[in-house]
């Protein structure tokens, strides 16, 4: 009787044995494939995994809009001329928001490369992040501006040139990253100086891409008027409309003209003069390039306004200094 | 003897329950990763036009993935989604010189933003053609409304009726046509957002704001004559106040670029509207939010309001002493 009962037991652990063991495996089995989930499945997870989905969907709609305009398209995208837009700028309040709209009009533009140079004795984490996350190809220098060059707290703007260091910082690197990659494709290409506090509107850069020596066009808000710009007649830039001293070589704003890759890199000596007087900061860079004939006008022949010299106001922070003699400033840790 | 064998008997019997058990509760949280692995490995294999994900490890705290943009659509508004709710922007304009300069940098932000409709209201007896065309190159989807401020609201009037907000009408305007012209009942989901023409905005603050379900509110830098002012956010989430310097204690101390109201709630109220007369400096949001929500039911965004999503920045008014009286330039240029 016990060795039977024994034997019975014995079997039965052996199938409990084979059991557990089959179940294990069966178990183990289903890790790799997906089970349903919607018992487990919280709303935020599957809000999640909806929108996702839209997304896709979304990206799906944008290629096929894409790839149904691609042959229509003239050239395809590789032989655009890049445009080497030339930023300076420099640490203040504003400096993120400026950099911030300047990007979102950026990215609307095919074939840029923004060259931010930083007037700083080194690259900042703020813009260094932030040219991380923009989305666009950039380069990132730094130049410090000399300090008897610089405007101090409370200088009117016009009394000293800005931004010169720093444009002739991005000329330089522009000329020796070219240097280093021969071959008529890298020579391709213009370059363009685009202050961050101005308004670009993104036709601009189309007008610009083919620019052949030096094109010009008019700027809106600038020269104390509301615009100035090149007369130009038969096709020809004859003269300047311009408030204030008409009788400089090329009486523009920086934000009036682009130059081609081609004729910086021919010049290598050609770069912007701080001793110059006030206004003749861009005469001194185009003297050497070209003449006023060889200009070509762009915009409807410089009858339109693309691009405006906005300035930005300086935020009042009278509360903010008070706060700080109190030792109750604003948190510095949060980015502004 | 006999102890060890029931030992090793007990250890048997117990090994495969606890081993499944433990698989068994790995097999409910997997298919869930394995999902989003999926998800963002298909991200990638597209060639073009792709959005590279950067997730947060804990999506419990996060709703919103942080999107990078590696290659990108030029010049196009991003193709109408059914299921994103959608923002209607309101902004309120008037002609002067930097008007065209600040409505093209504003739309060239705009156009980044999936599912936006932009309502912006002239201040004036019709509207202008450099707006009806500077909206219609945009390619944007818009509404162009306008409404003129009486004249003695806008001059810097005598004590007994002071100047009115800027802007107040027009909004008023725009909350009206959004009332008119939708229905509370069979609408796509909305967020409605007040965006001044001259104000700076990161695209983030547009995805901050989506997911609003009654006001969400956010730092605004550069109010207040502070570098931001934001709202105090307690350990649960919650606002309970405002870190302003300018009277603190206004019902809610933020700018108008601070906030966001789901269109749901704009519909149910539709008695509420932006208060016109007799409203103290500073106090203009209030007047409208008051009659919508209480502080409790506020929604702090930008990581519990600890970053700044948008800046009040302004613009100078440019000096056009050349033009001299009779206009030196040709008027036939706009600008």
């Amino acid at each position: 009787m016990a060795t039977r009962m024994k034997l019975k037991l014995k079997t039965v652990f052996v199938l409990y044995f084979m059991v557990s063991l089959l179940g294990l495996v069966y178990a183990l089995m289903q890790l790799g494939q997906r089970c349903d989930c919607t018992e487990h499945d919280m709303p935020k997870d599957r809000t999640i995994s909806r929108l996702r989905g839209e997304l896709h969907r979304l990206q799906e709609k944008m290629r096929k809009a894409e790839s149904t305009k691609q042959p229509q398209k003239s050239q395809p995208k590789p032989s655009l001329p890049t445009i080497f837009v030339i930023t300076p700028t420099y640490a203040r309040l504003v400096q993120k928001a400026e950099l911030t709209r300047l990007s979102q009009t950026f990215l609307h533009v095919p074939q840029l490369h923004w060259i931010v140079v930083e007037d700083s004795p080194h690259k900042t984490p703020l813009v260094s992040e932030f040219l991380a996350k923009s989305g666009l190809p950039y380069t990132h220098l730094h130049m410090p501006t000399a300090k008897d060059r610089k405007l101090q707290e409370g200088d009117p703007s016009w009394l000293k040139p800005r931004g010169v260091e720093q444009r002739n910082e991005g000329l330089r690197w522009l000329r020796e990253d070219r240097r280093a990659q021969p071959g008529g494709d890298s020579q391709q290409g213009v370059v363009y100086f685009a202050d961050d506090d101005n308004t670009y509107s993104v036709p601009l850069f189309d007008e610009m891409r083919n620019t052949q020596r030096v094109s010009v066009w008019p700027v809106g808000l600038v020269g104390g008027m509301k615009y100035e710009r090149p007369v130009v007649e038969g096709g020809k830039v004859v003269r300047f409309h311009t408030g204030w001293r008409p009788s400089r070589p090329f009486p523009m704003d920086m934000a009036g003209f682009a130059v081609s890759l081609k004729l910086v890199l021919a010049n290598p000596e050609a770069c912007f003069d701080g001793e110059a007087p006030m206004g003749f900061l861009e005469s001194s860079f185009l003297q050497g390039l070209v003449t006023m004939d060889e200009l070509e006008p762009k915009a409807d022949n410089c009858s339109k306004v693309l691009v405006w010299h906005t300035r930005t106001e300086k935020p009042k922070m009278k509360r903010e200094e008070a706060l700080q003699a109190q030792g109750l400033g604003s948190d510095p840790a949060v980015e502004v | 003897m006999p102890k060890r064998r029931d030992i090793v008997a007990i250890v048997l019997i117990v090994l495969p329950w606890t081993l499944l058990i433990t698989v068994w509760h790995q097999s409910a949280i997997t298919p869930l990763l394995a999902t989003r692995k999926d998800d963002r490995g298909d991200g990638r294999s597209n060639s073009r036009n792709t959005f590279a994900f950067k997730e947060s490890c804990s999506p419990q705290n996060r709703d919103i993935v942080e999107v990078v943009r590696t290659e990108y659509v030029y010049s196009r508004p991003p193709p109408w989604s059914d299921i994103l709710p959608a923002i209607h922007v309101i902004t309120p304009t008037y002609s002067r010189p930097v008007q065209k300069a600040e409505l093209t940098r504003l739309a060239n932000t705009l156009l980044h933003v999936p599912n936006l409709h932009w309502i912006l209201v002239e201040d004036g007896q019709k509207r202008t053609p450099l707006v009806s065309r500077l909206l219609r190159d945009t390619g944007l989807n818009y509404t162009h409304l306008n409404v003129e401020t009486p004249r003695n609201y806008k001059v810097r009037g005598d004590t007994r009726d002071p100047r009115i907000p800027r802007g107040t009408i027009q909004r008023n305007l725009a909350l009206r046509w959004l009332r008119e012209t939708f229905n509370i009942n069979n609408s796509q989901a909305g967020i409605v957002y007040f965006a001044d023409d001259d104000n700076t905005y990161s695209l983030e603050l547009f995805e901050e704001m989506r997911s609003t379900k009654k006001v969400s509110v956010w730092p605004v830098a550069f109010v207040g004559g502070l570098r931001y002012e934001s709202p105090k956010v307690n350990t649960f989430g919650k606002v309970y106040g405002w870190k302003t310097v300018f009277d603190p204690h206004r019902p809610f101390a933020i700018d108008m670029a601070g906030f966001a109201v789901n269109l749901r709630l704009i519909l149910s109220k539709p008695q509420a509207y932006f208060k016109l007369r007799g409203v103290k400096g500073g106090y203009q949001e209030s007047s409208l939010l008051k009659e919508l929500v209480t502080l409790n039911d506020l929604e702090p965004k930008a990581s519990n309001c600890t970053k700044v999503l948008v800046w009040h920045t302004r613009t100078e008014k440019p000096v056009l002493v050349n033009e001299g009286k009779k206009g030196f330039t040709d008027s036939n240029v706009e600008i």
